[in-house]
C-alpha cells in the first residue's frame, strides 16, 4: 500500500511540469494561435487584456498616459495594445526556438527597463492572458501550461 | 476640345483629392483576406522569419548601404537569431497593420509609431522604402496563390508612405 502511494505521488510529481516545457510550449502555442485571432476579433482580444489588468491594478494606468491609457478605446491605445500582442506573439511562437526567443526577450527587456514596472504588474498582466484566453477558447486550454510559459516570458523581459 | 480638357480635368480633381479610391474597404477586406492564408498552420514563425530574412537581405543586396544599418540586429549571419528575432518584428508590424485596416484612426497611431521609430535611425532614406515596397509587391504573389495586385499596390502604399513620412531623406 505504501508503495502504491509512493508511487502514485511520484506519478503526480513527473507531470505536474512546473516550468515551461516542450510540451508545453508546443501547447500554448497552437491555442495562441487560436485566441490570438485577427482585424476585429484581435482589436477587442487585446482590449479586453489591458482591461482586466487595469482593473486589477488602477495604479497601472499611469504608465501609460503617452498612449492614452486613460482611455482603452483611443486610437493610440488600441495601436498600443496590438503592439504588445505582436511581441507576445512572437515570444509565443518562438518558445520551442530558445535562441531566437532569447534575441526577442533580450529586445523587450530593453524596451522596459528604466520604466519602473513593480512586480505585481506582470502579475496582473499575466492573469488577464489567462483569463482572456481562457474566456475565448471555452474549454480547450491548459491552464498549467500557460501559467508557466507566460512566467518564462515575463521573467525575460523583467530580467530577473 | 474642350470638353475633353473638361474631362482630363475632372479626373485629375477627382484622383487627386479623393485618398478613399486608394486601398479602399474593399481593397483592404481583399487584402487582409489574402494574407490570412500565410497563417493558417501554428508554424507561423518559421514562415515570418523565413519571409522576412528574405525581403531584408534581398533589399540590402539591391541597396548595399542598407546592410550598415541593420549590423545592429546582425545582418551578416541572416541564419542566426539576432537576425531571425529582427525579420519576425518587421513582418509582425506589417501584419499589425494589415489588421488594423479596418480601424483607420488607430492605424494611423501605429503608423505614426513606426514612423518615429525608423526617424531615429540614421540613415534609413526614403528610397529604401520604395525598393522594400517594390520587393515586397514582387515577393507576395511567389507564396499567395490569390493575389489581387491592385488591391495590394494601393494599400502598401499607404502604409509605406506613413513608416517613411518622418524621415528626411
Amino acid at each position: 500500500m505504501k508503495i502504491v502511494l509512493v508511487l502514485l505521488a511520484l506519478v503526480a510529481a513527473a507531470m505536474a511540469d512546473h516550468h515551461c516545457g516542450t510540451l508545453a510550449g508546443l501547447k500554448v502555442k497552437s491555442e495562441w494561435g487560436r485566441a490570438y485571432g485577427s482585424g476585429h476579433d484581435r482589436e477587442a482580444f487585446a482590449q479586453a487584456i489591458w482591461r482586466a489588468t487595469f482593473a486589477q491594478a488602477p495604479e497601472s494606468r499611469d504608465l501609460f498616459k503617452r498612449v492614452h491609457g486613460e482611455d482603452t478605446s483611443h486610437p493610440e491605445f488600441i495601436a498600443h495594445a496590438e503592439r504588445v500582442l505582436g511581441g507576445l506573439d512572437i515570444a509565443i511562437n518562438t518558445l520551442d526556438q530558445p535562441e531566437t526567443l532569447k534575441e526577442e526577450l533580450d529586445h523587450l527587456q530593453h524596451q522596459h527597463e528604466g520604466r519602473k514596472i513593480p512586480d505585481n504588474y506582470f502579475d496582473a498582466f499575466k492573469t488577464s492572458i489567462l483569463h482572456v484566453v481562457a474566456a475565448k477558447l471555452g474549454r480547450c486550454w491548459d491552464r498549467e501550461a500557460w501559467d508557466h510559459c507566460i512566467e518564462h516570458i515575463e521573467k525575460g523581459i523583467q530580467g530577473h | 476640345m474642350l470638353r475633353q480638357l473638361l474631362v482630363i480635368v475632372g479626373l485629375a480633381v477627382c484622383c487627386l483629392a479623393s485618398d478613399e479610391h486608394c486601398c479602399s474597404e474593399e481593397d483592404h477586406r481583399i487584402v487582409q483576406h489574402q494574407w490570412d492564408v500565410l497563417w493558417r498552420d501554428t508554424e507561423s514563425s518559421k514562415i515570418k522569419i523565413g519571409f522576412g530574412r528574405l525581403l531584408l537581405t534581398k533589399l540590402a543586396k539591391e541597396i548595399p548601404e542598407v546592410a550598415d544599418l541593420f549590423k545592429r540586429v546582425d545582418i551578416e549571419h541572416p541564419e542566426g537569431p539576432k537576425f531571425a528575432a529582427h525579420s519576425l518584428r518587421i513582418l509582425n508590424a506589417l501584419d499589425m497593420t494589415i489588421n488594423l485596416l479596418d480601424d483607420p484612426p488607430a492605424l494611423a497611431a501605429a503608423l505614426d509609431h513606426l514612423a518615429h521609430q525608423h526617424e531615429v535611425r540614421e540613415g534609413v532614406k526614403k528610397a529604401h522604402f520604395k525598393k522594400f515596397g517594390e520587393i515586397l509587391a514582387g515577393g507576395l504573389p511567389r507564396v499567395l496563390d490569390d493575389y489581387d495586385a491592385l488591391a495590394w499596390k494601393s494599400c502598401l502604399k499607404g502604409i509605406l508612405t506613413k513608416i517613411a513620412s518622418k524621415l528626411n531623406a
